[in-house]
């Protein structure tokens, strides 16, 4: 698992020739690494020409004795080579560059290590270079077009909150479709990326296709992320000090404001006058866009310590992390503290071993709310009163509200604009004032973490090492939500108090052997070992009700719990795994695996799975016939197939994970209650109907690709091509309800994906002190159902209250929309009064007779559109001129739609007031029958292009010369300033505040929005310090 | 020696992964079924359960079973006595007569008492565990609970798939989706009621099963079917002399619980997530999430307010405290309380509330007998149907006497106003052959349609399709 690029030092041999040392003198100086400006220790020193040379030590330092003329050439792998003529002056400084191309790279593979240029399955690695510098509050965040087929999309607007990731598509339908995260061989879940600061990351490898993450067995189906952290480096202690801070705001849509005057404008001139209810909300004054309300901005700083160092022996790495990121939006707040300490010791001749403690602890404060319930409240209303509104209150009903007070619409009912006797009422809602609503709850999110591992490793004999890894991680989440006097228009009558607490306490033994030898022209790379895991999780949770104030807001102020709840439950998994890589000659490479797990939670029959793979791969470059050539400086041709697992089902739906999840293959009992007369009696029943065959879900992979590099890498890239089809799909199958149940957990249907990944990298400008570099990536993923069972067709919505609705039909993506064909608007004289609510549309449009059976019914729908984009694209340019560089990244995602439910709220297609009357429409001819006449949001009107590009990142730095960090007895110093989402297109026809933030839907119900959370823009200045 | 402690370590995993025990933790707060049914306590700890299900949750999700809860969507929100506040949203259709086969409503019902079907027939299949003394007391305790769901079932959506044991897998799934003659579904439900109404007796709680409850279930149950008049005119006797009384003042009917005009009722307390009820707060305006829902027609407060001197009304509904011009409903204020000066500011969540759900009361009973005696024909002037309905009559303070003879009309009114809002109103126009006649005339005031086959609920589509053909939707879907 461990593995240093620099303790592969091989010392060269050294012979002595007498060389006529003409003026021979000695020269002296300092070795750096460039990108963090550290000393590097053992880098070889040779007089080109020469046999004489000599190494860094530990401080990077190295004297050698040379001439006037001579060429100097420095080298050490993972560095570019550098060659430097000795001129008159006695010290000569090096920077080595890192060679991010360098085929000897080392990509972790799980369970081990594989040099990139051996690797058969598609795989992509990562290195930390700037991502640290990304102003975002998750690692995750900050992955955002970087790797080709992965997918990342913000669903929820607050900070810290995760994103939605996928690895080449949707792969399952009801069970979690996210990859499988791996932290220095500790399997967590992806939530944990929270509680992780960049800037203890060294390098990801992304596991996309299914030989790669077959390793991984029964979780590899959806892609594997496998995270290293950073070890220290032999050497004196390195000190880093990294600070970014900066301002976050929130990007606005102005379609969904309307000012008050501007909407009476619009009905003057379309009516000729305007009505006494517009004349009254003019004369309230007030022009409240609550965009400004809800979408606040805020800072965002980090603070990252760290201390790397150790003997040659003895590694250490320590780092404290403190984040802290406001959000955009009202009340939304993300702290975070972690800390990580790793060691790692040679304790005798052949054995070594390590171990690392990271607790990390959060905190964050929700917006609690929805930004379209917010979002649709009229312009006229104010957040507060002020002292014009407040004369306008109706004293009969509400003789106490006062300046400052929270505006209610109906606090404005019954008004005599005339002086006449006559009441006006503007208002459409008793409810409370929406900003209370937000701002009198108070909902937090807190997460304390300690994760651990301690490992010992053997070398046995050369190559062959014992390896054995303990770890632990204990999480514990804590969530609360209060609910104020002010926060509901039911008052001190709705105040509430919810609390739970989760623990997990997950522990894990992996034993690995592994054999690492090159004997001749066979290079062997195999590893066997077994893993067993456990995860046992404790809940609870209490509602107290019936507080009379704000002043308390725990339990004990309460005056009745009306909920209490505590559950536990436990799973575990053990397996054996077995991989062998082969290369022979450095031309020929072959790969198999093959993983066996076992899982509680499935069918006696069923609870273990084997997932095998194989791959191969032909380095055409190192044949003869490609040796000299001037075009082609790499080639390689692979090919993959490999079988997957995927367990991480999830049926319920709700505060906790639902325990059935842990014991579904048997029937359950769970306790109820009934009332008889005053008693409350205690029952049991039935939870579930058991599934005894319950086993894994199964994904199968091809994956042809290739690799190369053109003109000495100037252009060098990989494409790929996939089809993941996925079967026996663990899926909460809707059964008859005359069985007493809805739904059963089975192994059903059979999803696939396929596309293609695209990475290109250009070498545009490289000289000694101006480079620029771009990197392309482009994916494809085409989502299709082949087999729903019983469920094929199935129709299905999110909302009751507006049930648009979806469909999973063989031969489509899965989650399509459904619903009618918009034919045209109708026409304002058909509409009760348009111009009642401000910035109100119509409700209803025709639709179109796809039959022609002149009657709209169901066989008029029709799939409207899917939520998957059908192109994704990232451009990223790297300049570098002196101690200047910059980097932009465009990314961009085309052919989603999402369904945009926000704008029956924005659009207030609410009330009487914007429906249709379509007896009229069937007497004016318009329509042959009131059929035609269909609500908005079952057509395609509220289904909108979900495309963007994007500029993520632009970071401009510099780095000051050694020199000069010198003079302040630093060994680096770096500043820089980042922008994230400086600009961000959306299509015209997108309604709503961000195309990426999508509802935390069903798998069969996604790509729902109302309106979403708006986009983060931010922009920031950093400082790295060494020393 | 470090070769020794290493393999150590290894043997250590080995042991791990070779015991098989391992892998099967057992679960800690859930039962395994395996372990359950195998004795009384555990049997009537499912006799319970049945009562859990007939109660609902109290939550707002889409995907659990409401139950009793949401009755009042398919019953009185269907009939001329109720509508929604605002005519919004998926309520609104069945204010309109154009119920989609995708309401989740009608969805939610129809799981929920499949799901109480489920619950009783599992206590049945496990009557052997019960002791020979109770044997017999569960399983018509049993029956009655099934009966009860059945007979809710079949007004409201017509041929079932009549579930009378517990399915299991190796029987198939067609089953399911095989719809009864409502004359079978009915001959499960009398033979069930027969069962309850000879094992059963009036001593225990009235939010359970008793004698009186089964006796007038199953009246009903005749007379829903036109047939039986005397046994049914015999059972409601009987129930009328087993120590039952309306109590004198209307409004304790429903805020003086357990009171001796109550037969049966599905129990609520208030305060607990898990045991209380939403409906008295979402019949209200503005409190909770779902607001506004079965408020009083107009044509239903003027058919209250016929008569001056009838103390109902009163108890009935009330104007909207923030909306004046319409009507709510007040039989089931939360736990008693009236909401304040704007109907909904309450010291305690209302959304929580107690109040119980009523099924069979006295006067149900007594206007029962009334039309057991008409017995099919068009009124009557027997004095047993007099005192009856002079009974009825009194309580409500319209003490002058009876006009003889008690037209169908007359006792169709009377119900209307004596049991407004408490789900009869649908079944009763039905069982008086007036649902099309006033239900047409109802809609058409109100520019909305009503055909016959809107007196069934649509089976929810989603059985529809899940049955590939087997399963046909009503008639008008």
């Amino acid at each position: 698992m461990k593995f240093k690029f620099k303790t592969l030092l091989v010392l060269l041999v050294m012979f002595c020739f007498s060389v006529h040392a003409q003026q021979a003198k000695t020269i002296s100086g300092k070795v750096i690494s460039k990108a963090d400006g550290q000393p590097v220790p053992g880098v070889n020193i040779l007089i080109v020409g020469t046999t004489t040379g000599t190494s860094t030590d530990f401080d990077g330092k190295y004297t050698i004795e040379a001439k006037a003329g001579d060429v100097l050439q420095f080298s050490y792998v993972s560095f570019k080579n550098q060659v430097i003529t000795v001129g008159e002056s006695n010290t000569i400084d090096v920077s080595l560059e890192e060679d991010t191309n360098t085929l000897d790279e080392i990509v972790v593979i799980g369970y081990g290590t594989q040099k990139r240029k051996n690797l058969t399955g598609a795989i992509t690695k990562l290195k930390n270079e700037k991502l640290d510098q990304i102003a975002v509050a998750r690692v995750d965040d900050a992955l955002v077009g970087q790797v080709a087929g992965v997918q990342i999309a913000a669903t929820e607007g607050e900070a810290g909150s995760a994103p939605t990731i996928r690895i080449r598509g949707t792969g399952s339908i009801t069970s979690d479709a996210g990859p499988l995260v791996v932290i220095d061989g500790i399997i967590v879940d992806s939530d944990f990326l929270a509680n992780l600061d960049m800037n203890d990351v060294e390098s990801f490898s992304v596991l996309k296709d299914a030989s790669s993450g077959a390793i991984y067995g029964s979780r590899g189906a959806n892609g594997v992320i496998i995270i290293t952290t950073k070890n220290g480096k032999e050497g004196k202690t390195q000190f880093n000090y990294n600070t970014f801070t900066g301002f976050k705001e929130g990007i606005q849509n102005d379609k969904i404001y309307f000012s008050v005057n501007e909407w009476a404008e619009r009905e003057r001139a379309a009516t000729g006058t305007i009505s006494d209810k517009t004349a009254y909300k003019q004369l309230l004054g007030v022009d409240q866009d609550w965009q400004d309300i809800i979408i606040e901005g805020g800072i965002i700083e980090s603070h990252s310590f760290s201390a790397r160092g150790g003997s040659q022996r003895t590694k250490f790495s320590a780092s404290l992390n403190y984040l802290h990121d406001e959000g955009v939006l009202l009340t939304d707040d993300f702290k975070r503290y972690t800390m990580r300490l790793k060691i790692d010791s040679k304790v005798g001749k052949n054995f070594r071993m390590g171990a690392q403690v990271a607790p990390s602890y959060s905190r964050q404060r929700l917006f609690d709310g929805s930004t379209h319930d917010i979002l649709r409240q009229p312009s006229w209303l104010p957040l507060y009163h002020n002292e014009n509104t407040i004369q306008f209150v109706d004293r009969n009903v509400y003789p106490n509200v006062q300046v400052g007070d929270y505006a209610v619409q109906r606090h404005f009912d019954n008004y005599d604009l005339f002086n006449d006797g006559g009441e006006v009422d503007i208002s459409t809602t008793s409810n409370t004032n929406p900003g209370a609503k937000v701002l009198e709850r108070d909902r937090n999110d807190y997460r304390f973490r300690i994760q651990s591992s301690i490992f010992g490793e053997y070398k046995i004999i050369d190559g062959l090492k014992l390896r054995s890894q303990f770890n632990a991680d204990y999480q514990h989440r804590r969530q609360d939500r209060w609910q104020g006097t002010k926060a509901s228009r039911n008052g001190v009558a709705a105040t509430q108090l919810d609390i739970s607490n989760q623990t997990r306490i997950y522990v894990a033994l992996d034993n690995t052997l592994s054999y690492n030898k090159k004997i001749g022209k066979h290079d062997i790379n195999a590893v066997i070992g077994a893993s067993a895991e456990s995860f046992a999780w404790n809940v609870e949770s209490a509602t107290g009700i019936g507080y009379t104030s704000d002043f308390v807001q725990t339990l004990n102020a309460a005056s009745l719990i009306s909920l209490g709840f505590s559950e536990k439950y436990e799973e575990r998994l053990l397996s054996t795994f077995v991989r062998a890589n082969y290369a022979y000659d450095d031309k020929y490479l072959l790969s198999v695996s093959a993983r066996r797990d076992g899982f509680s939670a499935f069918g006696p029959d069923n609870k273990y799975g084997v997932f095998p793979s194989v791959s191969v791969g032909w380095l055409v470059s190192n044949e003869s016939f490609l040796e000299d050539n001037d075009v082609i400086n790499y080639l390689k041709i692979r090919g993959s197939y490999g079988v997957t697992g995927n367990n991480a089902f999830d049926i319920g739906s709700g505060t906790f994970r639902n325990q059935i999840n842990s014991y579904p293959f048997q029937t359950l009992l769970g306790p109820s209650s009934a009332v008889f007369g005053n008693s409350i009696s205690n029952g049991f029943n039935p939870l579930n109907i058991a599934n005894p065959d319950l086993g894994w879900e199964r994904s199968v992979e091809i994956n042809p690709g290739v690799d190369f590099g053109l003109f000495n890498d100037r252009i060098s890239g990989s494409f790929d091509y996939y089809t993941r089809t996925s079967d026996d799909l663990l899926l909460d199958v809707p059964i008859p309800e005359a069985s007493g149940f809805s739904n059963a957990l089975q192994n059903r249907g059979e999803v696939q994906n396929r596309g293609w990944e695209l990475e290109l990298r250009t070498q545009n400008i490289k000289k000694q002190n101006f480079q620029w570099n771009t990197t392309f990536i482009a994916s494809r993923n085409e989502n299709e159902l082949l087999d729903f069972a019983e469920s094929n067709g199935q129709i299905s919505n999110v909302d009751n209250k507006r049930a648009a609705e979806w469909i999973n039909l063989v031969g489509n993506p899965i989650s399509s929309y459904y619903g009618w064909v918009v034919d045209q608007e109708i026409d304002n004289q058909y509409i009760a009064s348009p111009w009642e609510r401000v910035g109100q549309t119509n409700r209803e449009v025709i639709v179109k007779d796809l039959n022609g059976d002149g009657l709209i019914d169901d066989d008029d729908k029709t799939i409207l559109g899917d939520p998957y984009p059908d192109f994704v694209w990232s451009i990223g340019n790297e300049i570098k001129i002196g101690n200047f560089d910059m980097s932009i990244l465009f990314q961009g995602s085309h052919g989603a739609e999402i369904r945009n439910i926000g704008d029956q709220y924005i659009f207030r297609h609410f009330g009487s007031s914007s429906v249709a009357d379509s007896g009229a429409l069937v007497n004016d001819g318009v329509i042959a029958n009131t059929t035609f006449v269909k609500e908005k949001i079952f057509t395609n009107s509220i289904i909108q292009d979900a495309s963007y590009v994007a500029l993520r990142t632009v970071n401009l730095g510099y780095n000051f010369p050694t020199e000069v960090a010198e003079t302040l007895s630093l060994t680096k110093l770096r500043v820089y300033l980042t922008g994230q989402n400086l600009f961000y297109w959306f299509a015209d026809d997108y309604t709503g505040l961000n195309p990426e933030s999508i509802n935390n839907t069903s798998p069969t119900t996604y790509g729902y929005q109302r309106v979403g959370s708006p986009i983060n823009r931010t922009i920031t200045v950093g400082i790295n310090v060494g020393f | 020696m470090k070769n020794l402690k290493y393999i150590k370590f290894m043997v250590l995993a080995l042991v791990l992964s070779s015991c098989e025990d391992f892998l099967e933790p057992s679960p800690t707060s859930v039962i395994s079924s395996e372990d359950f049914y195998q004795n009384e306590q555990q049997l009537i700890e499912g006799v319970i359960n049945m009562y859990d299900g007939l109660q609902g949750v109290n939550d707002t999700r889409n995907d659990t079973n409401h139950a009793t809860q949401i009755e009042f969507y398919v019953t009185e929100m269907r009939s001329d006595n109720t509508r929604t506040k605002s005519g919004e949203g998926e309520a609104a259709q069945f204010d309109d007569f154009a119920i989609q086969t995708t309401n989740s409503f009608v969805a939610d019902y129809y799981r929920s008492f499949f799901n109480v079907i489920f619950r009783a027939n599992t206590v049945l299949a496990n009557l052997d565990v019960a002791s020979d003394a109770n044997r017999d007391n569960i399983e018509a305790e049993a029956k009655f609970v099934r009966a009860h769901a059945y007979f809710n079932m079949v007004r409201l959506y017509g041929d079932l798939p009549l579930i009378d044991r517990l399915v299991t897998a190796a029987d198939g799934t067609d089953v399911f989706y095989d719809r009864r003659p409502i004359s079978e579904i009915y001959g499960l439900i009398e033979s069930d009621l027969m069962s309850a109404v000879d094992n059963l007796d009036n001593s225990g709680s009235r939010n359970r099963a008793s004698k009186a409850a089964a006796q007038a279930l199953l009246a009903k149950v005749y007379l829903t079917q036109n047939t039986n008049y005397l046994e049914a005119q015999l059972l409601l006797e009987d129930v009328m002399s087993s120590g039952y009384m309306l109590e004198p003042n209307f409004s304790d009917v429903f805020f003086n619980e357990a009171n001796s005009e109550v037969i049966f009722a599905i129990g609520y307390t208030s305060g607990i997530a898990t045991d209380s009820q939403n409906f008295s707060a979402e019949w209200l305006n503005g409190v909770g999430r779902t607001v506004g829902v079965n408020y009083a027609t107009q044509d239903a407060v003027m058919a209250l307010t016929a008569n001056v001197d009838d103390s109902r009304p009163a108890v009935s509904f009330r104007a909207d405290p923030l909306q004046p011009s319409q009507n709510q409903v007040t039989k089931y204020l939360p736990d008693g309380a009236d909401g304040g000066d704007d109907g909904k500011t309450f010291a305690f969540d209302a959304r929580l509330a107690g109040n119980d759900w009523i099924v069979l009361r006295y006067a149900d009973v007594l206007l029962m007998h009334v039309e057991a005696i008409i017995a099919g024909g068009q009124d009557t002037s027997a004095p047993a149907a007099v005192n009856s309905f002079q009974l009825v009559r009194d309580r409500a303070g319209l003490t002058d006497a009876v006009t003889t003879p008690i037209t169908k009309d007359d006792l169709l009114a009377e119900r209307r106003v004596e049991l407004a809002f408490e789900n009869q109103r649908l079944f009763d126009l039905i069982r008086f052959n007036k649902a099309q006649e006033v239900l047409s005339a109802f809609a058409s005031q109100n520019g909305t349609n009503f055909s016959t086959t809107d007196l069934l609920l649509p089976i929810p589509q989603r059985e529809v399709g899940l049955s590939g053909g087997l399963l046909q939707q009503n008639p008008g879907y």
